[in-house]
């Protein structure tokens, strides 16, 4: 048994990169190359945005990380995100997020939209951005996201050590305006600098992005309402089979 | 079983992309740095099944890249098109790698000799004896497959939980008609392939008997947890 919310046991300490591991040999970057000019990598491709924003675990609050979205949007109510937690070429790749519209959203039984967040305050707040895009490029279509929700599974937990990514995902929350969803002010800042903008002049900016209270969902954001997480467990079972395993 | 597993492609509910919203999209791709995404290079393709059910069976197409030479992390999708899904990721790792693992961790991960050798695991329109190359490689990692999107049982939108999935170790496990359905799709034959790989060896120590959940099945529940700190959490009321 196992669960996303228990420490996992220890691994040698290697030379303390995350993860582990010799560089890539020439050979690797030859066959890469050639795959690459063959291959077009379609889906790959189609991923036009970066957006950087904060989020944290949903059993752990607490532990809150930066996040780096690289979206590629399906219709107008639809975006899948995989994402990282650096934007250089060395970023690990530590979960996938799903965005869909609150129209979309409204769909969903209540079960499942308790695994949903919102978008609305990290937006207003100037938390989410796309780095590099002026602010008035992108004004637009933050009033079309603050309106949308959010599942987001991390599959590796890299701030708590993890030099590999072990365990069971975790649900994982977002930045809302109240306790345990502000974010430290330590990370925004450090986030801040690294991009060389403000937080606090891209809230101003936005302030006429704010929707109506009532439109939030009572399931979203389901610690706002029950003071309550989600964990994931594993259990092991009997596998249904067609052929002997393994 | 017949058309069961054979990939369908359902329409993901939403209205077409803005002309506005696209446009500024086109803007943000070209402005933008996408650091982590040019370091995928590859694109694989292969089937996992859920790890506690072998008979639902899901072609997951991987697009690769390297942290190092011991570690590769995969988008996987659906399909490989501009409007393939997103269904899960996968980790990749060496056989050295695999042995620091925890005991309780190595049981998420499988061996992948046999995708390899069998022929079943393969690189879209990159030539035999480059793919090859590369799984040579592979034949000697695990992988870690995290499914968020049971695109199988029809479902339109990610719903549900994480599922732990598994992939195949022998012949009999995959479903023929997924098998044909894709070799007919990427003009590929299964069977020509495992004889040109019959050379390929496995993990040094051989596949680790904690791997593949060591045959048992892998299931993924929800649970309700408090908030810590519990105190602090203001209760909204409505």
């Amino acid at each position: 048994m196992a669960s996303s919310d228990e420490t996992p046991g220890p691994m040698p300490p290697g030379d303390g990169s995350v993860p582990p591991g010799k560089s890539v040999s020439i050979g690797q970057h030859v066959i890469d190359k050639g795959a690459q000019l063959l291959q077009t990598l379609k889906p790959i491709k189609h991923m036009n945005q970066h957006v950087c924003t904060f989020a944290m675990y949903s059993h752990d609050m607490t532990r809150q990380i930066e996040t780096h979205h690289y979206l590629s949007r399906v219709n107008q109510d639809f975006l899948q995100c995989a994402v990282y937690d650096s934007d250089d070429s060395n970023g690990r790749l530590i979960g996938v997020e799903y965005i869909i519209s609150d129209r979309i959203f409204e769909t969903l039984p209540a079960e499942e939209q308790k695994l949903w967040h919102t978008h609305e305050y990290e937006i207003i707040a100037g938390l989410w951005v796309n780095p590099r895009v002026p602010e008035m490029v992108q004004k637009p279509e933050l009033k079309n996201l603050a309106r949308t929700y959010g599942k987001f599974w991390c599959t590796w937990q890299v701030d708590r050590g993890d030099r590999l990514p072990l365990g069971v995902p975790a649900l994982m929350m977002s930045p809302q305006g109240v306790n345990l969803g502000m974010v430290a002010p330590e990370l925004v800042k450090k986030r801040d600098e690294s991009y060389g903008i403000s937080s606090k002049d891209l809230e101003e900016k936005r302030v006429d992005i704010a929707g109506p209270e009532t439109t939030m969902n009572p399931y979203a954001n389901y610690w706002m309402q029950t003071g309550k997480g989600f964990a994931i467990d594993v259990e092991l079972t009997d596998m249904k089979k067609t052929a002997p395993f393994p | 079983m017949e058309g069961i597993n054979v990939s369908k492609h359902v329409e993901v509910p939403g209205d077409p992309t803005k002309t506005g919203t696209a446009i500024l999209e086109t803007a943000t791709a070209t402005i933008q740095g996408f650091g982590p995404i040019n370091k995928i290079h590859q694109h694989l393709c292969a089937f996992h099944f859920y790890g506690h059910d072998m008979t639902r069976q899901v072609e997951a197409h991987h697009f690769c890249g390297h942290q190092n030479e011991e570690f590769r992390q995969c988008l996987i999708y659906d399909r490989p098109d501009a409007d393939g899904r997103l269904i899960g990721l996968e980790y990749i790792i060496s056989e050295d790698l695999f042995l620091t693992l925890p005991d309780d961790e190595k049981k998420f991960w499988h061996s992948h000799l046999y995708e390899v050798k069998s022929g079943v695991l393969f690189m879209p329109g990159v030539p035999g004896p480059i793919q090859r190359q590369d799984h040579e490689k592979v034949a000697k990692t695990y992988g870690k497959v995290i499914h968020f999107w049971q695109v199988d049982r029809g479902d339109t939108l990610p719903l549900g939980i994480p599922q732990v999935m598994m992939a195949l170790t022998r012949d009999g496990q995959l479903d023929q008609n997924l098998a044909q359905d894709v070799e007919k799709r990427f003009g590929v034959s299964f069977d020509e392939e495992r004889e040109k790989r019959a050379y390929m060896e496995g993990p040094a120590h051989g596949i680790h008997p904690l791997a593949n959940a060591a045959g048992k099945g892998i299931h993924t529940v929800l649970r309700e947890v408090d908030c810590k700190p519990v105190e602090s959490v203001p209760k909204v009321f409505v």
